[in-house]
């Protein structure tokens, strides 16, 4: 790297560093009694940075309504790491599939796609009547916003193999099942792990979604719960937790991206 | 059909009356009129000629990539029905498998082709060394400059031990002196190695430079308008592009291709 792009690296590293400063000071700012003896925005609407630290304290010694905040954390990982694996293990196999096969798109491309745009919460309603309030709604609810994001960019990235790629392969001798496993599915990876990380931003989304209703337990519940009791301390850590669990998901999915598809979108 | 005479040699690869025609009825693209050549063993032959004149839709169909419309493609004899590993291909750039390590890469024909995982590496020990990679064996192709790119996709054709390879504008990507260095190597390579090649280049001076046989084509729809067999292919001395027989030829194909390279401008502007 030219050291003009690593000065501009460190200054953009600055530059997250010192907005992340500033949001955290605005809400010392806000929520701390320093004029006057009152915070600007009352503790019933923004908690200061303190009370919530202590409320995620008694959270996890105490817990929420019985359940420690493990518990709930465990409960929506759960959830989330269910219906994630279900997702994976079936759309990936049947993307592919359908990148390698006209007819097998054929059939299988119209309900994806017309399904696709649908938001999936809309369902919801109805997955409960089917399947109660239980952990089969929420799992199946966001398999169903996974499966087309994951099944379509598997597809899309088999299609998009060079067609030269495979025509070494071909004239190197390899027969159509070497030629999947040692280079249409490896040159699908970094399309597959793409669809990876847009799909854990939406699961997320979709996991929070599902807890917000008819549940007892969850990360979002909890939040839900004590939005009833005006407990807004315990609100903020449950949105905090969230937005942490999001975080760390998609570090790890772009860790194991960086390790597994290190050669991703170069070409050679 | 005709089994081939036992007295007269068959030659390695030849293309009898083939004609490819690309699409159908209106938009159809006549790529190929009647072509005719044979590939000798051993023989280094160039073909050169305007861009769009067919010259990679010869080297597809003697690969098996693409079947003519009319006319034959044989490899000894027989009719080519598909890409056979007999018949190694090198392409421009962006062939190659950039997941795999360089020895990957070069193991990946006798591996397909049931060798055992130890004597594949072995193999391709051999051809990396051979185009002097031996101490790049262990890296991917995106960390490697484009020649060395290309070293590594004729290595990997050349660890099958193919009878004839087949290269499709290798070294176009390449800045000058890169080339040329690649083509002293390559040069070596053939002397060493003898295959059949079958060499596609915008380059008339590569062309004169490696090749046993030099095939000028026309614009499109392609025919083949003269051929020439230059010997320089035999020297081993990189000075042999400045004698006055080099600059002559270099002349003369400079002349014919000037000419269809203005045909084919002309059909590019009425489209």
């Amino acid at each position: 790297m030219s050291s003009a792009a690593q000065a501009a690296l460190r200054r953009s590293r600055w530059l997250n560093a010192g907005s992340f400063l500033a949001l955290l000071a605005a809400w010392f700012l806000l929520t701390l009694p320093l004029v006057g003896g009152k915070p600007l925005v009352p503790p019933l609407f923004l908690p200061s940075p303190f009370a919530v630290a202590d409320t995620f304290a008694t959270l996890l010694k105490n817990g929420y309504q019985g359940k420690t905040l493990l518990h709930h954390i465990g409960i929506s990982l759960f959830r989330f790491g269910v219906a994630f694996a279900i997702s994976l293990v079936t759309a990936v196999p049947l993307g592919l599939w359908m990148g390698m096969n006209e007819s097998v798109k054929a059939v299988l491309d119209p309900p994806i796609e017309i399904t696709r745009p649908m938001p999936k919460l809309a369902l919801l309603p109805l997955l409960i009547i089917w399947f109660g309030i239980g952990e089969v709604s929420k799992i199946v609810i966001i398999v169903l916003a996974l499966f087309p994001i994951l099944s379509i960019s598997a597809m899309q990235a088999v299609r998009a193999v060079g067609t030269r790629k495979i025509q070494a392969a071909l004239a190197l001798g390899a027969s159509r099942r070497t030629i999947f496993r040692r280079v249409i599915f490896p040159a699908s990876l970094p399309g597959i792990f793409t669809g990876i990380r847009v799909s854990i931003g939406l699961g997320v989304t979709m996991l929070v979604g599902a807890e917000l209703i008819a549940t007892t337990a969850g990360i979002a519940f909890m939040a839900m719960s004590a939005s009833d009791f005006l407990l807004t301390n315990v609100v903020i850590v449950g949105v905090l937790v969230m937005a942490v669990i999001g975080y760390a998901l998609d570090l790890v999915a772009r860790a194991l991206e960086n390790r597994i598809v290190h050669w991703g979108g170069k070409e050679g | 059909m005709t089994t081939p005479d036992p007295v007269a040699p068959v030659a390695k690869a030849s293309f009898e009356a083939v004609t490819k025609r690309f699409g159908s009825g209106d938009d159809a693209v006549q790529a190929l009129e009647p072509v005719t050549l044979e590939l000798a063993a051993n023989a280094f032959v160039c073909l050169v000629g305007p861009s769009g004149c067919g010259k990679s839709t010869l080297l597809n169909l003697l690969a098996g990539f693409e079947t003519p419309t009319s006319g034959r493609v044989l490899m000894e004899g027989r009719p080519v029905t598909g890409p056979d590993p007999k018949r190694g291909v090198v392409f421009q750039q962006g062939a190659l498998f950039t997941w795999m390590s360089v020895e990957e890469n070069v193991a990946f024909g006798p591996t397909a082709r049931g060798k055992p995982a130890a004597e594949a590496a072995r193999i391709a020990a051999h051809y990396v060394e051979m185009v002097g990679l031996g101490s790049f064996a262990r890296r991917y192709p995106y960390e490697l400059s484009g020649g060395m790119q290309q070293r590594v996709g004729i290595a990997r054709a050349l660890a099958n031990d193919p009878e004839i390879l087949l290269m499709d504008e290798p070294f176009a990507a390449l800045d000058a002196q890169t080339r040329e260095l690649l083509q002293e190597q390559i040069k070596r390579i053939w002397q060493e190695t003898r295959k059949t090649v079958l060499w596609i280049t915008h380059s008339i001076e590569e062309a004169l430079f490696l090749a046993t046989e030099v095939v000028v084509m026309t614009a499109r729809p392609g025919r083949i308008k003269a051929r020439y067999a230059p010997t320089f292919a035999q020297s081993r001395d990189p000075a042999v592009v400045t004698s006055p027989e080099f600059v002559r030829m270099k002349a003369e194909i400079f002349g014919l291709l000037r000419e269809e390279a203005l045909t084919a401008q002309r059909q590019e502007e009425e489209r």
